[in-house]
């Protein structure tokens, strides 16, 4: 589902963020990312959705080749491609409905689609009795799950987590994990990039970890460190 | 469903923007109705040139009645002179047709007076080389009248000569100034539109910057995300364009309309003229918004 081979990525600064990067994440699987700060996995994600372009090497995803993309492609890929982060990016000014409908909405989809699933994804992540409220009357955990619901509303093939529990409790963080799981046993091929020991210790899922740009571990069924 | 959504977009704008969008259509307003007026002082002044020399450097005016071989013969000797580049003769219905066209509305040929026996048929001439106007006059054994410069002339059927390659040259100055200097004016205007809508739609982009992260991570086109911008920027010039056409029409109504009647011989310019170039202010209106469009959003829409 997602192949990186040989990755390099030097920012125009010159920092390199990643270095000679070879990772195969099959379809279905739970991959997390880990490191410290500054280790790469942000500059990973970003590679994979086209926000960031590779300076060596190739990435595919779901059998595209990324560098050989044209921009007029790169909505399709994002399409497949669920994101979701550690702010939510939530707009205030929109209720929870709306706020998964405008994922729908921009990508042109018709409104009785919408009025299907987007009620049929938030009972699904566990807010079905929110549809109107808006995110400031939400907390982080829940925000966090009208975010997730957003990100897979379009049924994605991937979805990409960059520190989705990052802003959250443990308690909270632990419902976020449940519900990530939950999304990967429909299918979903999941990565997360995260430095929630906890949380990883928890799942005993693959982990790769990054220091300073390089693989130094990947692991399947794997801890924090 | 997607004009909607286009439309709801644009509307919300509007509004977000308030006086800077006022200020863009303001400057769009005034750049077009500049560049209206250029357009309609150029007009105003081809129809004096037309009416008073009929676009040519030379008038030969022959006495009535003009008999055809009469006409052929000087049109053939004329036809020879190597400093003419062009002869046509005007009829009676010729002539008459197009003063009525000129004239019309304004009371040039009073009643009673009859445009067939007043004006005198003519042939119109355009010269290779104006400096050569001698050779004219020398052929149809013309001479000015030392004391009063009119010309008589021996050629049977030549009634008189008229040169206006002074007057045609003069009116031509005038009219390029003129429209030019306004023209001038208008495209600076214009260039202040074209930054002002430019900057409505960045500020736009700006306040909306957090719904355009999201829209192009859940894979919005491009296209989806520019077009309610575009039709914004569309929008506030094409009103503009509304308000310099009404503008213009104002002051034909009440600028132009208040000196015909009273000015005899002289054309002015009619509904027709104003909306000949309403095209004109309309292209310029969406030239505008495109270029707008396209420096407003280059760099920040990079996917």
């Amino acid at each position: 589902m997602i192949s990186l081979q040989r990755v390099t990525k030097t920012y125009k600064n010159g920092v390199t963020a990643l270095t000679d990067v070879d990772v195969e994440v099959e379809k279905g699987e739970f991959v997390f990312i880990v490191g410290q700060s500054g280790s790469g996995k942000s500059t990973m994600i970003r590679l994979l959705i086209r926000e960031e372009d590779v300076t060596k090497g190739s990435i595919y995803v779901g059998g595209k080749n990324l560098a050989k993309m044209s921009s007029w492609d790169i909505p399709k890929l994002r399409r497949n491609v669920g994101t979701v982060f550690q702010d939510f990016r939530l707009l205030q000014d929109k209720t929870v409905f709306e706020n998964v409908a405008f994922g729908l909405e921009v990508i042109g989809k018709p409104k009785h689609v919408i009025g299907q699933r987007v009620p049929e994804i938030l009972e699904y992540v566990g807010l079905g009795d929110k549809l109107s409220n808006y995110p400031d009357e939400l907390s982080g955990g829940e925000q966090q799950r009208v975010s997730i619901a957003r990100a897979c509303v379009n049924r994605p093939l991937v979805l990409l987590a960059d520190e989705p529990t990052g802003n959250l409790d443990p308690n909270t963080s632990v419902d976020i994990m449940r519900l990530l799981d939950k999304v990967n046993r429909i299918g979903t091929t999941v990565v997360m990039a995260t430095h929630d020991q906890a949380i990883v210790d928890a799942m005993r899922k693959r982990v790769i970890e990054l220091d300073e740009g390089h693989v130094i571990r990947d692991q399947s069924r794997g801890v924090y460190s | 469903m997607r004009l909607e959504y286009y439309l709801r977009e644009t509307a919300a704008g509007l509004r977000r923007n308030g006086i800077v969008a006022f200020a863009a259509m303001s400057t769009a307003f005034i750049a077009l109705f500049l560049f209206g007026l250029a357009l309609l002082i150029a007009r105003q002044f081809n129809l004096v040139i037309e009416a008073w020399t009929g676009n040519v450097q030379v008038a030969v005016y022959l006495s009535d009645p003009a008999r055809p071989q009469t006409v052929t013969r000087i049109q053939t000797n004329l036809e020879q002179l190597p400093a003419v580049s062009s002869i046509e003769y005007w009829d009676k219905a010729e002539t008459c047709a197009q003063f009525d066209q000129l004239f019309e509305g304004q009371d040039v040929f009073q009643e009673g007076v009859d445009c067939e026996r007043a004006i005198p048929t003519s042939l119109r001439i355009n010269l290779a080389d104006p400096s050569q106007f001698d050779q004219i006059t020398a052929a149809l054994g013309c001479e000015a009248d030392g004391a009063t410069q009119e010309i008589q002339c021996t050629e049977p059927g030549v009634r008189d000569v008229s040169d206006y390659r002074d007057l045609l040259d003069r009116l031509t100055a005038i009219t390029r100034v003129l429209s030019i200097g306004v023209l001038s004016i208008a495209v600076i205007m214009l260039a202040s539109a074209i930054a002002l809508v430019a900057n409505t739609l960045r500020m736009g982009m700006f306040a909306r910057r957090k719904e355009i992260g999201i829209m192009r991570l859940v894979g919005a086109t491009n296209w989806r995300i520019r077009v309610p911008f575009l039709i914004e920027g569309l929008v506030e010039s094409l009103i503009g364009a509304a308000a310099a056409l009404a503008a213009l029409f104002v002051i034909k109504v009440f600028f132009i309309d208040q000196l015909r009647g009273e000015l005899q011989f002289f054309p002015l310019i009619r509904n027709s003229d104003v909306l000949a170039v309403a095209p004109w202010i309309l292209i310029a209106a969406v030239a505008v918004a495109v270029i707008a469009g396209t420096i407003g959003m280059r760099r920040f829409l990079d996917v």
